[in-house]
C-alpha cells in the first residue's frame, strides 16, 4: 500500500471523488491533472508510480497520453478509467502500454492494487 | 431614324457630286495617261469605299467604323486632285495624296466597334495622320520634278522651296523611314488581334482584317524600296496589288455582312428544323451552339419560384457581368415571360440580330428545358435537405452522447464512488457517512436536473401529453426574457406540425436570450389558409445573420421537410422576426 498516485481526468467532480476514495484506501494522491499535456508535465515533475488516466480527455485522446508516459525510461503504472464501459474500447487498453481498466464507478484502491499486482 | 436616313441620303449625294468632279479632273487632265481607265478606277474604289461606308453606318448608326470607311472614300477623291491641271489644285492633290491611307489605317485600327480605346494606337494616328501629308509635302517643297520621274505636262508645285536633291533625299528617307515603321507596328497590331481572337470574332473579322493587312504588307514593302532607292514614279500607295487590296476592302466588308445574314437564316431556320426533334438538354446546346458558332455557349434557365438561375443539371447558374469583356447573354422569352437565357461569346453581340432569332427560335424548347431543369434543382436541393437532416440527425446524437457523458453520467459515477465511501464508513464514522450521503444527495439532484434538461431537448413530454399551448407555455414561463404568447390555434395540428413549431419557437427564443439583448418577446402560431404560421418577434437589436449558426439551419430543413418555409427577417436596429409557414 501507499502507491504514490497521480489522478488524470477533465471533471473535477470526478477527481475531488476518486482522491477521497483513493486516500482512505491507503492511497497517496500526489497529483491531478485535467488534460493531457498537463498530465505528461506532471508525470515528468512529480514522478508518481501510479497514473490514474481518463480515456477522454479534451485535448489528447487518453491512450495517446498512456503511449507516450510508458515510452519514458523509467514510467510509472498506467491504469486507464473511464465512465463508460471497459468492452468499449476493445484492445485499446492492452495495445497502449496500460496495465488495466478499471470503470470509474467501480474505483476503488483495492480495485487498483489488484490491477498493480497482476 | 428617319432623320439619320436623310443625312445620309445627303452624304449620299455629295459622294456622287464629289465622283463626278473627280470623274470631270481625271477625263481633263493633260498629264495623266490612260485617262479613262484612271477615271473609272478612281470612280469605283471612291464609290465602293462610300457606299459600303454608307451601308454599314445605316446599319449601325453607333459604331463610327461606317464614319470611318465613308471618310476613306472622300479622302480618295481628294487624292485624284493630282490629276488636276492647275498648280495649285495639283499641290493640294499631292498633299492630300496619302490622307486616304491614313484614314483607312484608322478605319482598320478601329475595326469592328468603331472606337479606339488604347492611347498607344491614338498615338500612332496622332503621328500618321500629319506624316501622310508631310511626306508629300517634302516632294512638294524640295523635289527636282525630273527627278520624280513624272511626265513634263505634271503642273508645277505651288510652295516648292528649291530643288536641292540632297536635302530632299534625306527629309524623303526620314517620312518614308517613319512610315515604315508606323505601317510595321499597326500590321504587328492588327495579326496579333488576329491571334488573339476567338473563333466567333475571327469569323466577324476575317474579311477586313484580311484586306487591310495585305495592303499593309504590300505598302510596308514600298515604302521601304522607296526609303532605300528613292521615290519611283508612283506617287503614294498606288502600286497595282496593293490597289487591287485595297479596292477589296468594302465589298470584304459588305460580303462579310452579306455572308453572316445569309448564315444567319440559314442557321435559324436548321435551327427551326432540328429543335422539331426535341432534344435533350446537352443536343439543345449543341444545336445553339452551332446555330451561332460560339461552342463557348451555355444555356441558363429561369426559375421563377426562387427567383435564380440554374444550368441543366438544375445546379446554380450565374450570368456574365454587363462590364465582362469575353461573355455576354440575352435573354429567352416566352408570352413576355422570362424562361432562360443564352450565355454566349461577346464577339456575337456584333450579330445582336442572330442571337436574337436564335433566342426566339430556341424559346419553346428552352422553355420545355427549363421545367426539366426546374425539377432537377429540386430534386437536387431535396437531396441537400435531406443530407443535412440526416447531417443533423447524427450532429444532435453526438451533441446527446456528449451531454449525457460530461453531465449526467459523471455526476452518477461520482455519486457511485460516495455512495460506496458511506457505506465503508457507516459503522466506523456515521457522521462522516452523513455528511458524504446529504452531498451525494444534492449531486443526485443535479444529475435529475441534467436528465430532464436533455429529455426536453429529445421531445418535450408536455407536447405530447398536453399539446402545443401547454408545451408553448411551459417553454414562455422558462424564459428569462418575458414572453408574450398570443395564442395558439383551437383545432389540434398534426403531431409532426406541432413538433416543428415547439421546436421553431424554442430555437427562436434561445436566439432571443443569447443574441438579441430584447426586453420581450412575441410568440403567436395561428391557423390560415391551410398553414400553420409561427411568428417570433423581439424588440431586441436585430442583425441576426441565418447562416450564423446550425441552429436555424436545422430547423429551416425540418419545415422544409414538411414543405414549410421559413423566413427571418432582422434589420439592424429594429427587433427580429422569425416566421414559419408550414401546410396544414
Amino acid at each position: 500500500m501507499g502507491h504514490r498516485i497521480l489522478i488524470v481526468d477533465d471533471h473535477p467532480s470526478f477527481r475531488a471523488s476518486a482522491r477521497v476514495v483513493l486516500e482512505s484506501d491507503g492511497f497517496e494522491v500526489v497529483g491531478e491533472a485535467v488534460d493531457g499535456a498537463s498530465a505528461l508535465h506532471e508525470c515528468c515533475r512529480l514522478r508518481p508510480e501510479v497514473v490514474l488516466l481518463d480515456v477522454q480527455l479534451p485535448d489528447i485522446d487518453g491512450f495517446d497520453v498512456c503511449e507516450q508516459i510508458t515510452a519514458f525510461a523509467e514510467h510509472p503504472t498506467v491504469i486507464m478509467t473511464s465512465s463508460r464501459d471497459g468492452s468499449d474500447f476493445g484492445p485499446l487498453v492492452s495495445t497502449s502500454g496500460a496495465c488495466g481498466f478499471v470503470p470509474k464507478a467501480e474505483l476503488s484502491g483495492e480495485r487498483v492494487q489488484e490491477l498493480l499486482g497482476s | 431614324m428617319s432623320g439619320l436616313r436623310r443625312a445620309l441620303g445627303l452624304v449620299a449625294i455629295e459622294g456622287i457630286v464629289v465622283g463626278i468632279v473627280a470623274l470631270a479632273i481625271v477625263l481633263s487632265s493633260d498629264h495623266v495617261g490612260n485617262r479613262g481607265v484612271t477615271a473609272t478606277l478612281a470612280l469605283f474604289i471612291g464609290w465602293s469605299f462610300i457606299g459600303a461606308g454608307l451601308f454599314a453606318w445605316w446599319r449601325r448608326p453607333d459604331n463610327r467604323f461606317g464614319v470611318l470607311m465613308t471618310a476613306v472614300g472622300f479622302a480618295y477623291f481628294l487624292s485624284v486632285l493630282t490629276a488636276s491641271d492647275s498648280s495649285l489644285l495639283y499641290t493640294l492633290g499631292v498633299l492630300f495624296s496619302s490622307l486616304y491611307v491614313a484614314v483607312f489605317v484608322h478605319m482598320l485600327l478601329a475595326y469592328p466597334d468603331g472606337r479606339i480605346d488604347s492611347p498607344q494606337l491614338r498615338k500612332v494616328l496622332a503621328v500618321g495622320y500629319p506624316l501622310s501629308i508631310v511626306g508629300p509635302g517634302i516632294t512638294m517643297l524640295f523635289a527636282d520634278p525630273s527627278q520624280l520621274g513624272g511626265g513634263d505636262d505634271e503642273p508645277e508645285s505651288a510652295i516648292r522651296l528649291g530643288t536641292d536633291p540632297v536635302v530632299f533625299d534625306i527629309l524623303d528617307a526620314a517620312t518614308s523611314a517613319l512610315a515604315v515603321v508606323i505601317v510595321g507596328y499597326v500590321l504587328y497590331v492588327l495579326v496579333w488581334r488576329w491571334q488573339a481572337a476567338r473563333q466567333p470574332q475571327r469569323r466577324a473579322m476575317a474579311p477586313v482584317l484580311w484586306s487591310g493587312i495585305c495592303l499593309l504588307v504590300v505598302l510596308a514593302g514600298q515604302l521601304t524600296t522607296e526609303a532605300v532607292n528613292g521615290p519611283d514614279s508612283l506617287s503614294g500607295v498606288t502600286g497595282v496589288l496593293g490597289l487591287l487590296f485595297f479596292a477589296l476592302t468594302p465589298f470584304g466588308f459588305v460580303f462579310g455582312l452579306l455572308r453572316s445574314r445569309v448564315v444567319q437564316a440559314g442557321a435559324v431556320s436548321e435551327l427551326l428544323h432540328k429543335l422539331g426533334d426535341a432534344p435533350d438538354s446537352t443536343g439543345l446546346r449543341d444545336l445553339l451552339s452551332r446555330a451561332l458558332g460560339d461552342r463557348s455557349l451555355q444555356v441558363v434557365y429561369w426559375l421563377e419560384d426562387s427567383s435564380r438561375w440554374v444550368d441543366s443539371a438544375g445546379q446554380p447558374a450565374e450570368l456574365p457581368p454587363d462590364d465582362d469583356p469575353a461573355r455576354a447573354w440575352a435573354p429567352v422569352e416566352r408570352e413576355g415571360r422570362r424562361v432562360g437565357a443564352i450565355i454566349h461569346d461577346r464577339s456575337l453581340c456584333e450579330d445582336d440580330e442572330l442571337v436574337r432569332s436564335v433566342a426566339v427560335a430556341a424559346g419553346l424548347s428552352i422553355e420545355n428545358e427549363r421545367l426539366q431543369a426546374q425539377l432537377r434543382a429540386r430534386v437536387e436541393e431535396l437531396r441537400r435537405s435531406r443530407a443535412r437532416i440526416v447531417e443533423a440527425g447524427t450532429a444532435e446524437r453526438r451533441r446527446l452522447e456528449r451531454n449525457l457523458h460530461d453531465g449526467a453520467q459523471q455526476r452518477l459515477v461520482a455519486l457511485s464512488l460516495t455512495m460506496r465511501l458511506a457505506q465503508g464508513r457507516l459503522r466506523k464514522d456515521p457522521e462522516g457517512a452523513e455528511g458524504l450521503l446529504a452531498g451525494a444527495q444534492d449531486e443526485l439532484g443535479r444529475a435529475l436536473e441534467e436528465l430532464r434538461e436533455l429529455a426536453r431537448g429529445i421531445h418535450p413530454a408536455v407536447l405530447s401529453d398536453r399539446g402545443l399551448k401547454a408545451a408553448l407555455e411551459a417553454l414562455a414561463g422558462r424564459s428569462p426574457v418575458p414572453v408574450d404568447l398570443d395564442g395558439t390555434p383551437p383545432d389540434q395540428l398534426p403531431p409532426s406540425v406541432e413538433a416543428a413549431a415547439y421546436f421553431v419557437v424554442a430555437e427562436a427564443l434561445t436566439n432571443v436570450v443569447k443574441y438579441a439583448h430584447a426586453s420581450q418577446a412575441r410568440v403567436s402560431v395561428s391557423r390560415s389558409n391551410g398553414h400553420a404560421i409561427v411568428e417570433i418577434a423581439d424588440d431586441g437589436v436585430g442583425g441576426a445573420d441565418p447562416d450564423r449558426g446550425s441552429g436555424l439551419r436545422g430547423l429551416a430543413d425540418r419545415i422544409s421537410a414538411l414543405d414549410g418555409t421559413l423566413e427571418l427577417s432582422s434589420p439592424e436596429g429594429a427587433g427580429t422576426l422569425l416566421r414559419a409557414e408550414i401546410p396544414v
